[in-house]
């Protein structure tokens, strides 16, 4: 039987305090997005965020613990059985967790549309790899994420700051700018991420 | 708070019978579009998970929120405390069984590479929820919106003639059974004209015969 304890999964802690654990990736689910999340050294369960980009509705679902979720400015301390659904993707939730065991499991799509893979799974998976000076297996996600979807502006700017800390600045530089040729946001975004301290000056770092 | 999101707690949710489990109506309660989302709920020894199979290409992630459920796929057996995600693939035999008192399985379901379609049956469970409770303007407006949903497909229409017949409410049942079998080009439908129990508040009437033809 294809069955597991949300223990028994991958723990990734991310860098806003909250562990994910991949449970869609776990299992290769296709048909919908499905995620759980524990707290990790802030507290935070859920990251502060909106839907806005993927236009997605989403479930929290707690299943262990207290969560005190903050959704459109308003709190809500929530237990086991509890749930909060976000229909509108532009509402700004995230939420704390109120005791150590605290899990969350997420479940969200957007309406109309078969699932695809979201493109913060790779982001999120190199990560932690990235902070750590793991550039092989930091570029081994995001290489795979592109695979999957190929020119994600998402994706091509974490690789890019991967190879910016990885002191590859010719590659960062290509990359960061196909980034921002995807998706115009990433302008704004590498002007003050730190990650591209070493190639700022660069004549070619976009503008 | 807003109208743009939605608490729940599924133990405040009003439980309904489907076929020898207790359904908490998720999907339906909240309007949710991606996926099917729905609970089941029992005490020790109580059936969670009527035993089914699914349709090609459904996927099913169950989570057991509270308690202990005991879970068979095809021949095997697990234990399932809370916490414990089970993730099934059409086209394999699936039950549970609560082991604990109150305990409760979220299911989220969709099929891959489609965009999630709601067939209704766990609405249909709250129609009958209501009729069975004797409210039938409530169940009667769950029917008509599933209508109003999905105006040409025949299995909504069938439904609620259903519904109508065990409300005993033949000529409007008759009206919606017509309209299903004008629209199962494929005949989908004559097995179930020919047993489905909820018809049998209507098998002796002369109208009847015609759906067996």
């Amino acid at each position: 039987m294809n069955l597991a304890h949300i223990d028994e999964l991958d723990a990734i802690e991310l860098e806003d305090g909250f562990v994910w654990r991949p449970v869609r990736r776990h299992f290769g689910i296709q048909a919908f997005g499905t995620n759980a999340y524990a707290p990790g050294a802030s507290g935070r369960i859920v990251e502060e965020h909106t839907e806005q980009t993927l236009g997605h509705e989403e479930i929290y679902l707690v299943l262990r613990g207290r969560v005190r979720f903050t959704v459109d400015g308003n709190d809500h301390e929530l237990g086991p059985g509890q749930l909060v659904f976000v229909r509108d993707p532009s509402l700004r939730r995230g939420a704390v967790a109120l005791t150590d065991d605290a899990a969350v499991l997420a479940v969200g799509g957007k309406p109309g549309e078969a699932h695809a893979v979201s493109a913060w799974e790779y982001a999120f998976l190199a990560t932690p790899h990235m902070r750590a000076g793991r550039y092989d297996e930091a570029r081994r996600h995001l290489h795979e994420g592109l695979e999957a979807k190929p020119g994600s502006a998402a994706i091509l700017y974490n690789l890019a700051c991967t190879e910016a800390l990885a002191g590859e600045s010719d590659k960062a530089l290509d990359l960061l700018n196909e980034a921002v040729a995807a998706d115009e946001r990433f302008r704004e975004y590498a002007q003050t991420d730190e990650d591209f301290a070493s190639i700022r000056d660069d004549p070619r770092f976009p503008r | 708070m807003s109208e743009g999101y939605t608490i729940l707690s599924l133990d405040e949710v009003e439980a309904v019978s489907h076929r020898g489990s207790n359904l908490i109506p998720v999907r339906h309660t909240l309007g949710f579009r991606p996926a099917g989302v729905n609970a089941w709920i029992a005490d020790a020894g109580g059936q969670l998970i009527p035993p089914h199979e699914e349709d090609s290409g459904n996927e099913e992630l169950y989570v057991v929120v509270r308690g202990r459920a005991t879970f068979t796929v095809g021949e095997e057996e697990a234990d399932a405390p809370a916490g414990t995600l089970v993730f099934l693939k059409a086209g394999v035999h699936r039950t549970s069984v609560a082991a604990e008192d109150g305990t409760i399985v979220f299911v989220a379901g969709g099929s891959a590479g489609e965009a999630f379609n709601a067939g209704g049956w766990d609405s249909f469970a709250v129609a009958e929820g209501h009729r069975q409770a004797g409210r039938l303007d409530e169940g009667r407006a769950i029917m008509a919106e599933l209508i109003a949903e999905k105006p040409d497909y025949w299995a909504t229409h069938y439904n609620a003639g259903c519904w109508e017949a065990l409300a005993g409410n033949s000529d409007a049942a008759f009206e919606h059974l017509r309209r299903a079998k004008e629209l199962d080009a494929e005949g989908h439908s004559t097995e179930y004209f020919q047993g489905d129990s909820d018809l049998d508040p209507l098998r002796d009437d002369p109208r009847f015969q015609e759906f067996l033809a």
